[in-house]
């Protein structure tokens, strides 16, 4: 029963950790979750009857089922709550120390979904916070390599360069969505 | 209608100009069925304008109006629609509203009027001075000449600081038809200042000391009021921040919703930064920023903080200061303004160094903002500066005015992009001097004619948005595909209608659009995405109709048409769902008179059908397909040659827009061969006196 009752325990304090970490913009990793145990104080992380930070995620997320998890591009799970951290901004924290890959789904997520190409200079901003180098860098990986040929781009009557997935968008449409992005809706107040 | 409790403040001001005679009538009972703004201008137009009226000549009559939930707490509420034959509509004027926000609204219904009906022409310059019930006719001869500001300035210094101001400017006293009133700094209706001229009148300072009661339960009310606060968006009800956002699973980079924690009024004493939560209620006017929007992100540092109407939250007119534009151009380093007032300046020229976002491309809108907003010059929604261009590069301007008139314009400055070409032009337009600024001021239907231009010059040129009657289209294929161009065929000037463009652009994917299209309209095949078009069909033609009853609406109960309908929402919660109900159910609570949705449509329909009986009346006749709703030819053409309904072009299907316009038709129950409404449509409105008015005239189409 009191055995019942830590785990519960546990389970809420790591509940908390992760909600706290996604109203913070965070997404949280097994590795994360037992420091902040530890610096919560859960004392017995270290000892023989701990069930491992793995078992207890699981129960966590049966009992707190607002808690995801999200297979990350390194292999590893990372927990958010999507309410207090979208699935779009997750994804996008998440690709970060790719950034070839943080371009190359977000292009196509907006390809196929919404449907739009998207200025390249987005990705110099927030939450993606590419360096120009790296943007280039990014841009010339994907045109060499195969998995990545749908990656390409649009030039805007005003010099703008909105990159599409050929998978989604055909050339010529994608032309249009970036000549209205970029000129028709500022000239169509 | 039936007595009601709230809402309305009462009493219509009647003044008439040539008599100096103030009155007062009862709003409710003369008009109580039609709302309050363009629908009590439409009656007031219909019942004492007669056909042939000249806009400028005494008999027009100005009818500034606004709604029962005016002056209340209800977002997005400060808007007075001002009904008048309007000058620019060519080549004969027929009736037209302009719109403006502000603090007039709020202000007239604090004094006690829905309305004020202006008629006549004064012997003299006056203005109108309205405190509560003392209401006079005041000598503005002191004024004549002035620009709006110092007009407002000395006014209000006469009234207090409590006062709102609605002047014209130069442009109106000179009767120049691209003319503005414009009240609160910056909030204009175009097309009005030349008809406040013709009848002497300069302004109508307004200070009222009442309030605007509430029939319904208060809780109720408040709960409501919290309610539509949770699902605004930004500016245009763009329900997506521009960027991702750790709350939002959604962006666009399109969306007026701009400003996020992080971004930073940089001109603000001290600098502002945007912090916390994106849903916060109490920060949704951090939201908006038309500089950012319109200028790009160098516009945040010139950003002193976001301006708008009484009881808005969206602040969609910003206040920028530009400190270098004082000692370059001598002119004020401040300026605010929104939309196509704030880049009124910029849209004059092809080239601007550094493109349309640089720092030339800010300096000109602060020019154009600080000469149109005091000389009150109206660009008609971009159309000034488009016929400028067209006329300039294409060399026909230089083959119709004087080579000594020519020579006397820097169009190395307009050329070159320079924003001092500005200083030159713009008070030739609202002086009147020398042929191109005589004609530019006519508007577009005006100059084509003194200058014996065929129109279908304009209408076969996809760059000038030219649509028909001297005016450009409002969010018409470009937008929305045939929703949108039968919408620009239906009013006598651009339609000024957003109910349509603010769902289509409110940044959500298509398939959330397309579920709540099912949800609204019977079919997520409603709407489209921007430019795959599909073949007309009936839901496509139930919004057009939904949203020319919703503008109708919005005009008439002093709510923002540029904000409304509310039915899509930021909340992920709620499926991106706003509410479809929201105008009736605050009319209900508002004046007690419980009204469902359904009626209020119903009532807003009304007003939209009285407009279009106006216009037959006025033109003297009933075939409207075939002579009101014009399509202009760019739209049946691509540049590219590229085929209707295949992606990626704007193109119209010649015989899909016939039957769009059918489409449309039947379901307004109007006559689908001449697009006039019936005799028993008029009735199912309540329109019968108005169905054998136009009956005696042979207006109504007979019966199948």
């Amino acid at each position: 029963m009191e055995a019942e009752k830590g785990r519960e325990a546990i389970r809420l304090m790591l509940a908390n950790v992760v909600r706290d970490a996604s109203r913070a913009g965070r997404l949280m990793g097994m590795e994360g979750l037992l420091e902040s145990l530890k610096s919560r104080g859960a004392t017995d992380v270290e000892g023989p009857d701990f069930p491992g930070i793995d078992a207890l995620m699981d129960e966590t997320l049966a009992s707190y089922p607002e808690i995801e998890a999200l297979e990350s591009i390194s292999g590893q799970t990372l927990y958010y709550v999507p309410a207090l951290l979208s699935r779009t901004y997750a994804s996008i924290l998440d690709r970060k120390s790719s950034p070839v890959i943080l371009m190359a789904e977000e292009v196509r997520r907006n390809s196929a979904d919404y449907p739009r190409p998207l200025p390249l200079e987005i990705f110099e901003e927030s939450p993606f916070d590419l360096k120009p180098d790296q943007i280039a860098d990014s841009l010339k990986t994907m045109a060499e390599t195969p998995e990545f040929q749908d990656i390409t781009f649009v030039t805007t009557s005003v010099g703008g360069v909105y990159l599409f997935s050929s998978r989604f968008l055909d050339r010529h449409y994608a032309a249009f969505l970036a000549e209205r992005a970029d000129v028709g809706l500022a000239l169509n107040p | 209608m039936s007595k009601v409790n709230g809402g309305f403040a009462g009493k219509i001001l009647r003044v008439d100009l040539s008599t100096g005679a103030i009155r007062c009538e009862d709003t409710v009972e003369k008009y109580g069925e039609l709302l309050g703004g363009t629908g009590i201008g439409y009656q007031v137009l219909w019942d004492e304008v007669p056909p042939g009226t000249g806009a400028l000549e005494p008999g027009n009559k100005i009818v500034f109006a606004t709604g029962v939930l005016a002056g209340t707490g209800v977002p997005c509420n400060g808007r007075t629609a001002i009904t008048t034959l309007f000058p620019t509509c060519w080549p004969r004027p027929l009736v037209g509203s302009g719109h403006m926000g502000g603090r007039f609204a709020a202000q007239l219904k604090y004094a006690g009027y829905d309305g004020i009906i202006i008629e006549g022409r004064a012997d003299r310059p006056v203005w109108i001075s309205i405190r509560d019930a003392r209401v006079e006719i005041r000598d503005a001869r002191h004024l004549w000449g002035s620009g709006i500001r110092r007009a407002t300035l000395e006014i209000s210094r006469e009234m207090g600081n409590d006062s709102v101001v609605a002047a014209i400017g130069q442009a109106g006293e000179n009767l120049v038809p691209m003319s503005v009133v414009m009240n609160s700094v910056s909030h204009s209706a175009g097309g009005i200042g030349a008809v406040m001229g013709s009848k002497n009148l300069k302004a109508i300072g307004v200070q009222g000391s009442g309030g605007v009661r509430i029939a319904g339960d208060k809780a109720e009310w408040e709960r409501l009021i919290k309610f539509h606060l949770s699902i605004l968006g930004g500016n245009n009800q763009h329900v997506v921040p521009s960027s991702p956002h750790p709350q939002s699973e959604y962006y666009n980079p399109g969306s007026r919703w701009v400003g996020m924690p992080g971004k930073r009024w940089g001109a603000a004493d001290p600098p502002l930064e945007i912090n916390g939560g994106l849903y916060d209620l109490n920060r949704i006017a951090f939201r908006s920023n038309s500089g950012a929007f319109f200028l790009g992100d160098g516009a945040w540092k010139y950003t002193v903080r976001g301006n708008g109407c009484t009881a808005c939250p969206i602040r969609c007119h910003t206040i920028l200061k530009v400190p270098a534009v004082s000692a370059k151009y001598g002119i004020r380093e401040v300026a605010q303004n929104t939309c196509a007032g704030m880049v009124f300046g910029r849209s004059f020229f092809k080239n601007l160094p550094g493109g349309p976002q640089g720092e030339t491309a800010i300096e000109a809108c602060m020019v154009g903002m600080h000469l149109a907003d005091d000389l009150g010059v109206w660009c008609n929604y971009g159309q000034l500066q488009r016929d400028l261009l067209k006329l300039y590069y294409e060399g026909t301007l230089k083959t119709k005015i004087g080579a000594e008139e020519y020579a006397s314009i820097s169009w190395d400055k307009y050329e070159s992009g320079d924003p001092a070409f500005l200083l030159d032009i713009l008070p030739r337009v609202a002086m009147r001097k020398g042929e191109l600024g005589h004609a530019l001021g006519l508007g577009t239907g005006g100059l084509l004619a003194r200058w014996s231009i065929p129109e279908e010059t304009w209408g076969k040129d996809r760059a000038t948005n030219y649509w028909k009657f001297g005016h450009p289209k409002h969010h018409a294929n470009e937008d929305d595909g045939q929703c949108g161009a039968i919408i620009s065929t239906q009013y006598n000037r651009d339609p000024q209608c957003h109910s349509h463009t603010n769902f289509v652009r409110n940044g959500l994917p298509l398939a959330v659009q397309k579920k709540l299209a099912a949800e609204i309209w019977g079919s997520p095949d409603a709407v489209d995405a921007p430019g795959n078009y599909t073949p007309m069909n009936i839901h496509k033609a139930m919004r057009a109709k939904w949203s020319l009853v919703r503008k109708e609406l919005h005009d008439s109960l002093g709510l923002c048409n540029w904000m409304g309908p509310w039915v899509a929402s930021p909340l992920k919660e709620r499926g991106y769902s706003g509410d479809d109900s929201l105008e009736s159910k605050f009319f209900s609570l508002a004046t007690g008179r419980q009204t469902s949705r359904e009626e209020l449509d119903l009532i807003g329909e009304k007003i939209f059908v009285l407009h279009r009986a106006l216009t037959i009346r006025d033109m003297g006749d009933k075939e409207m397909r075939a002579r009101h709703d014009l399509i202009p030819e760019w739209v049946y053409n691509d540049p590219a040659g590229t085929p209707v309904f295949t992606k990626g072009t704007i193109r119209m299907d010649r015989e899909d827009m016939v039957r769009a316009m059918e489409m449309f038709y039947g379901v307004m129950g109007w006559d689908t061969g001449s697009g006039a409404p019936t005799a028993q449509a008029y009735a199912r409105l309540g329109l019968r006196d108005v169905s054998r008015e136009l009956e005696s005239r042979n207006l109504v189409p007979e019966k199948k």
